[in-house]
């Protein structure tokens, strides 16, 4: 495990609310090794973006209330000094959102944004940053870099702005990647552009990347490994051909059943999955996808959390039912 | 930009047109007969009809209109009925007390509102904040007139720091001017700061709440330096258009501080020549008041513009 | 469709009620209100009783206000002026909703010449800073509480209509209206019937903090000598007699100005309380800050 980047353990995330307290993220726990991709996949509400903003500390406290671990490079970052902290955060932990528009400035230079993390972190000023920022623009495919920094967010296309945040992502050398929905927001083909550089960019740089999305197509052409998240709790994980081939959870195997499947014969009705996602106020005392599970026994599912057994290998479910292996 | 800097100067000067034929109007429906009025006990026939010659009120509306508007673009603005001076000049004299007085009342009112402001954004929902809302929504519903006699009350009668009136040209000493400018700059000052104070509290509190400050933070970003290179080049946009505005309000509107402190400014010119029905000078007076207030509604948007480059760049 | 209006009524009451500022501000109005109505039977003398005797005399148990240089009662007068001050403000600001607001629903629905026309005569009269066009207009019409209230009223009328253009504009382009123009109904009644109930919330709001600030334009008037005119007190008036015998006797002018501090603030308060409750942006911040959750 020398490898290891970035290891979580039994991360939870708590919010006051005049309702109530909400459980968002209710103790997950990852390791991820250098320059390996690790796919959280969730509906919007399973707690997957809070999970990483906890991690990387973005979030304010209170309302948050975030206990668990997050060891980088084995250090404790959760008891860290705000001051410190901060000095990992955009340096060796570098993150990317949803919507790049909103997630630039609109009235700063893309050079300036581009540059602002260099000056923080390296103390690169001036010409060497310029030039440091233009290789950044070239290396994520943007045409004559050298003008484009002097752009502003408005005059580019989304495509280009997302490039743009990886860039700024990169301005650091971090050794983990967070990208948070980052082709959520963008057109199909803008997507398949955008996870194919960010792959590409892996192998050439050997960062890690933690890739949080909804959308499962996006996890089969990018991850190594894929955790499955519902209800703030990990359901399933698997290496990304295990859990294709080889759906244990019945959460999964819906998930998998609610995307269209080109090439193959369109199946007579695509599948949905019935019901809405747990309240976080509320959340049920048992599994939390008790309610919507057809699997679900009306007992020991309802009164008892499932915790996440190994199934063999690295495969792992937290269910009391877990499906039989078939392809 | 061009495009949109004409299009502005276009409507401006339309909005120009319009504030000029509503002055003249409203003065040619003042009751009474302002010749007469003013030559009062000395009434006599023929100087009453040669007056009225004189000043073209023989001549039919829309010919005076047009008389009167060519006097005031080459700034002739007739003569006072009372006194008989240049309506020009009575302006030209007052303006330096006015502007004086909105330059002060200004940089209270920001010296304010702008760390108020800020800080009870970035520490919205605490102890602070309430603090500063609760003082900037008393400001606001302060009297000003009411304010500037309390103030006299405590600063002049009671502890002698500040003199009561009166007025002094910064060139017979600074001192003194600022002895006699404080007290009706900080009446103004403080009630336009509590209403720039709610405009910068909730610009920067809309600032803030973009996701762009989540990208400031993850870069590692201390918080205030994400208030400063990121929120409030922000806040700044909204917040020009509400200076912009306090700052034409004082340079007209301050009408009742002007009278409390002796003040010879524009405000009370113009109130001055409603008790006397010194038609002309009312005229000239508000006109030249409300073509201030235009020329500074187009610098914000100026400024406005320069300030966005979604605006600047396209 | 008929429900929907209630609950929105009652969901806005109850945010307006958990707001603990808007509640003072309520109850120091229906105070108000109170004395305006009944202040002249309550007051323990009478308006212009003259006590030469009692002259400038300070807060006392007789006279909780003090006494004026006639040695008229303060406590009185300023209970008593509640009323104009209160009257002004209505009435000023019915006359300012009366014609803004169907001007900005006019030019916002038919837009075009029409639009251009009427706004561009909203920004005429936008362009005087309020208390000198006040000036302005009384100067023409001749001092006096009636020509006051529709000097104020004028001042305001322009935001009146902006905001209702502002908002029709954008309901206009809603499906439910669309649907109603393209199914042939009456413009009369699109604008009654739909139009109208979806851009009154902006229009409440600002009706309260116009209200506020046309009961400080009423005092402004009345300290120069050109709103209510003497015998009859208001609080702006009598801050200007007040300030005559400051020196002796600061009562004068003191609960005058407290009386239009505590209303204007009260004002405030409940349009601000009304903001949030109503505004459907502010709403729409708190909503998805509940959902990021």
């Amino acid at each position: 495990m020398n490898d290891a980047i970035l290891e979580v353990r039994d991360l939870t995330v708590r919010f006051g609310t005049k309702r109530g307290v909400a459980h968002v993220v209710n103790g997950i726990s990852y390791t991820i090794n250098r320059g390996e991709t690790l796919a959280i996949v969730g509906e919007s509400g399973s707690g997957k973006s809070v999970g990483v903003l906890a991690l990387m500390g973005l979030l304010p406290q209170p309302p948050a209330l975030v206990t668990g671990s997050v060891r980088y490079h084995g250090r404790e970052l959760l008891d860290l000094p705000p001051r410190e902290w901060r000095s990992i955060r955009g340096k060796g932990m570098a993150m990317i959102f949803q919507d790049p528009m909103a997630s630039l400035n609109p009235v700063r230079t893309i050079g300036y944004q581009l540059i602002e993390p260099m000056e923080h972190h390296l103390r690169l000023k001036g010409k060497a940053a310029q030039n440091r920022a233009t290789d950044l623009l070239d290396l994520v495919g943007i045409p004559s870099p050298k003008e484009r920094l002097k752009n502003y967010p408005h005059q580019m296309s989304g495509g280009m702005r997302q490039r743009v945040m990886i860039a700024m992502g990169l301005a650091c050398d971090p050794d983990v990647l967070v990208a948070d929905e980052a082709t959520t927001a963008l057109d199909v083909t803008t997507q398949a552009q955008i996870v194919e550089l960010v792959g590409r960019l892996q192998e050439k740089i050997g960062m890690a990347v933690i890739w949080i999305t909804h959308d499962l197509g996006v996890v089969a052409g990018i991850a190594d490994r894929v955790h499955v998240m519902y209800g703030g709790r990990f359901m399933e994980q698997a290496s990304v051909d295990n859990l294709f081939a080889t759906p244990r959870h019945p959460y999964t195997r819906a998930l998998l059943g609610s995307i269209p499947k080109p090439g193959k014969e369109r199946p007579a009705k695509l599948m949905t999955i019935a019901g809405m996602p747990p309240d976080p106020v509320l959340m049920p005392a048992g599994c939390p996808f008790a309610p919507r599970c057809a699997h679900a026994d009306g007992a020991r599912c309802d009164d008892t959390i499932p915790q996440m057994e190994s199934l063999g290998g690295t495969h792992g479910a937290a269910c009391h039912y877990p499906l039989e292996a078939k392809s | 930009m061009r495009a949109f800097l004409i299009k502005r100067i276009f409507q401006m000067l339309l909005a120009l047109i319009g504030v000029s034929i509503v002055v003249f109007a409203l003065m040619h429906l003042v009751p009474g007969d302002p010749v007469r009025v003013a030559l009062g006990t000395r009434f006599d026939q023929d100087l009453y009809d040669s007056l009225r010659a004189d000043l073209g009120l023989d001549r039919p509306l829309a010919q005076q209109y047009v008389s009167w508007l060519g006097g005031a673009l080459t700034g002739d603005l007739g003569v006072s009925f009372r006194n008989g001076q240049p309506v020009t000049q009575l302006i030209l004299e007052r303006l330096p007390a006015t502007i004086t007085l909105a330059m002060a009342a200004l940089f209270i009112a920001l010296l304010v509102a702008l760390p108020a402001g800020i800080i009870s954004a970035v520490r919205s929902g605490t102890g602070l904040d309430y603090a500063v809302s609760a003082a900037s929504q008393i400001g606001i519903s302060l009297p000003d007139f009411w304010a500037g006699v309390m103030y006299i009350l405590l600063f002049s009668l009671t502890l002698g720091w500040f003199p009561s009136s009166g007025y002094t040209q910064i060139g017979d000493g600074i001192g003194e001017w600022i002895r006699h400018i404080i007290l009706p700059a900080m009446t103004v000052g403080l009630i336009s700061g509590s209403i720039i104070t709610r405009f910068v509290r909730s610009a920067v509190l809309e600032a803030l709440n973009q996701h762009y400050v989540i990208t400031a933070r993850a870069k590692g970003l201390s918080e205030w330096q994400v208030v400063r290179r990121h929120v409030l080049p922000n806040a700044w946009i909204p917040i020009v258009t509400v200076v912009g505005l306090q700052l034409g309000f004082l340079l007209g509107g301050v009408v009742v501080v002007e009278v409390i402190f002796a003040w010879p400014g524009l405000g009370r010119l113009a109130l001055t020549a409603v008790k006397d029905r010194d038609f002309t000078v009312l005229q000239g007076s508000v006109l030249y008041i409300a073509f201030m207030f235009l020329v500074i509604n187009l610098l914000v948007d100026v400024i406005y513009a320069r300030l966005d480059p979604r605006v600047r760049v396209s | 469709m008929n429900e929907k209006p209630t609950s929105r009524t009652r969901e806005t009451l109850q945010i307006l009620l958990a707001n603990r500022l808007a509640v003072v501000g309520l109850c120091v109005l229906a105070l108000l209100v109170v004395v305006g109505v009944i202040g002249e039977a309550v007051a323990p003398y009478g308006i212009n009783d003259i006590d030469i005797a009692n002259r400038l005399t300070g807060p006392s148990g007789a006279h909780w206000f003090g006494t004026d240089e006639l040695g008229r009662d303060v406590f009185t007068r300023v209970l008593v002026a509640a009323r104009v001050s209160l009257q002004v403000g209505f009435i000023a600001v019915g006359f300012a909703l009366a014609v803004g607001v169907p001007v900005g629903l006019v030019a916002g629905y038919y837009r075009g010449t029409i639009d251009a026309v009427l706004m561009r005569i909203m920004d005429v009269l936008f362009s005087f800073p309020a208390i000198l066009l006040a000036i302005a207009i009384l100067a023409v019409l001749g001092p006096g509480i009636g020509n006051a209230m529709i000097a104020i009223g004028l001042v305001y009328t322009p935001i009146f209509a902006r905001i209702t253009r502002g908002s029709v504009l954008v309901v206009s382009e809603e499906v439910y209206i669309r649907a109603a123009r393209s199914l042939g109904a009456r413009d009369g009644r699109i604008i009654l019937r739909h139009i109208l109930p979806n851009v009154l919330a902006p229009i409440i709001v600002q009706t309260t903090l116009s209200l506020a600030f046309a009961i400080l334009s009423e005092a402004a008037l009345s300290f120069l000598g050109l709103g209510v005119q003497p015998p009859n007190p208001a609080w702006g008036r009598m801050l200007a007699e007040g300030r005559n015998f400051f020196q002796q006797a600061p009562w004068m002018g003191i609960f005058p100005g407290v009386a239009i501090l505590v209303t204007v603030v009260a004002f405030n308060f409940v349009g601000d309380g009304l903001r949030d409750a109503l505004d459907p942006k502010q709403k729409s911040v708190i909503e998805s800050r509940g959902q990021s959750v």
